[in-house]
């Protein structure tokens, strides 16, 4: 599903050359369940942005569902990303448009025949526990609920392959146990999830395989 | 998939707001600009078109040949070269013609003691010798005739009035093509607004692997869309126009340069303006580039 070999990455600022992966190496299969720890600053957020190619490494290959990531064309990146949710720690929720807009927003920019999109965006949001949010706007949610529309946006394609950078960072206890459920229900659902999380007690409460980042090298690999 | 294309749009437009309806203003004035100046020059192309074919010189002669001559005569002529027809005007005809110009003040012809006025032969230029070169050197052939006592005409008249139509077409295109760039350039400026307004969508659309086309093709809309309208309130100005200054300026034009009517655009000229402010506006949107992936 996932193979990462020997990837670095270093950020150019100005003169100035920052490390932010060293020679990370792993791999997922299909289905797993992955949390991604570290501190901030570690290299969660580039190694996330590799793997649905937002970036590219400086050295090493990536292999994403098939999908060889560094020769890739653009053409072929869309084709990817097709097949990949993403969930960030904003929302990054469509302030015009409601709940069920934005969660229909990706089918329709798809082209997703119409007769099909009201089916899909309310199992998506059937599995967040949002189906009676549907016609809010962003404003009028809580952060925990924009971060659930934000979750059924990601998964309303039914993509292998959901990656969530810090998705509870904002969120209080209670908040960030509601969308960790939901991760886990969608896990269950054979989807491989990759979840990356600065907070130590979320990663450990979740009892999955734990990858620990630091200093861009993966320091614990366990579970 | 093309009803949210369109849905996108019609949004960005809205978004873009005073922006896009100076870009509509812009490309309104451009297009009238450009249209009416095309109007004008069209009209003035008929005109002188018209003209070229009625060109005539007149040659006058000393005496009015004896009928055997006439035919003879204007065999002659009709050989020389640049010259297309001829037709023979004895004096009697020349009188008839004289009192018909005349109408209701006929009568003061009948008065004169004696005809007075000269036999001529007609010639028509061909088309080689209807341009002031080669009329002038007709004009100085006709001339050298023996039977020829004076010869008028010439063709400096109507190539004038093609330079004229030549320059305001020059003007026309001049003005037309600095009003499009800077339409062209508002509709850059109104989607480049329009592109940052839409980041987030830009965003979530690239993320979620939408193609480049699906992308840029509702900024190419929404700039084809500027153009559209403008085009199709240049035409309405157009239209306007044409119906308040037309049956106004006929009868002058009639009188200077024989046209009875003032034509408009043809289907065909109706179809390219609205075809230009359309390739005007989406070029706009177009060239506004959104930012690039690695």
């Amino acid at each position: 599903m996932i193979e990462v070999h020997r990837v670095s990455k270093v950020y150019s600022v100005g003169p100035v050359k920052v490390p932010a992966l060293r020679g990370v190496s792993f791999r997922i299969a299909k289905g797993e369940f992955v949390v991604l720890t570290g501190a901030s600053g570690a290299g969660k957020t580039t190694l996330l942005r590799l793997l649905y190619r937002d970036d590219l490494p400086t050295e090493g290959d990536i292999e994403v569902l098939g999908h060889d990531l560094v020769p890739m064309r653009r053409s072929q990146v869309a084709a990817l990303r097709r097949s990949i949710g993403v969930v960030f720690q904003d929302a990054k929720l469509l302030p015009v448009r409601t709940v069920y807009e934005n969660v229909a927003f990706v089918l329709r920019v798809l082209g997703t025949p119409r007769r099909e999109i009201t089916e899909r965006v309310f199992d998506a949001l059937r599995v967040v526990g949002m189906s009676s949010r549907a016609q809010a706007y962003p404003a009028q949610l809580s952060q925990g609920e924009a971060q659930r529309a934000a979750l059924a946006r990601a998964i309303v394609r039914r993509p292998p392959l959901l990656l969530a950078d810090e998705p509870t960072g904002n969120l209080d206890e209670s908040m960030a146990a509601e969308i960790i459920e939901a991760l886990k229900d969608i896990g269950s659902g054979g989807t491989t999830i990759v979840l990356a999380t600065h907070q130590a007690r979320l990663a450990a409460a979740l009892k999955r395989r734990t990858m620990t980042l630091a200093a861009g090298h993966v320091v614990k690999d366990e579970g | 998939m093309v009803g949210f294309l369109v849905g996108e749009a019609l949004r960005d437009l809205r978004r873009a707001g005073r922006v896009a309806a100076s870009a509509i203003v812009l490309i309104t004035l451009s297009l009238a600009a450009l249209g009416g100046f095309w109007l004008v020059s069209s009209n003035l192309d008929r005109a002188v078109a018209r003209w070229r074919d009625r060109v005539r010189i007149v040659v006058y002669l000393r005496r009015e040949p004896s009928s055997p001559d006439v035919a003879a005569l204007v065999e002659r002529v009709r050989t020389t070269p640049g010259v297309a027809a001829v037709t023979f005007v004895g004096k009697a005809d020349a009188l008839r013609g004289l009192k018909q110009v005349l109408g209701k003040d006929a009568g003061v012809v009948d008065q004169l003691p004696a005809n007075p006025l000269p036999a001529s032969l007609e010639v028509t230029p061909a088309a080689a010798a209807a341009t002031p070169e080669g009329a002038r050197e007709l004009v100085a052939r006709l001339a050298a005739l023996p039977e020829a006592d004076e010869v008028a005409g010439s063709v400096d008249w109507v190539e004038q009035l093609s330079h004229w139509q030549r320059l305001l077409t020059t003007i026309g295109l001049g003005v037309g093509a600095v009003l499009g760039l800077a339409a062209i350039l508002t509709v850059t400026t109104a989607t480049t607004l329009v592109l940052h307004a839409r980041r987030h969508e830009t965003e979530i659309m690239r993320l979620v692997g939408a193609s480049e086309i699906t992308i840029r093709l509702p900024l190419l809309l929404q700039g084809m869309m500027q153009g559209l309208v403008g085009a199709v309130l240049a035409l309405g100005t157009l239209v306007l126009t044409y119906s308040l200054v037309a049956p106004r300026l006929e009868p002058l034009v009639n009188l200077t340069l024989g046209l009875s009517q003032l034509v408009f655009f043809t289907p065909v000229g109706v179809t390219a303006l609205l075809g230009a402010g359309t390739l005007l506006g989406g070029l706009g949107g177009w060239l506004a580039r959104a930012g690039r992936e690695p």
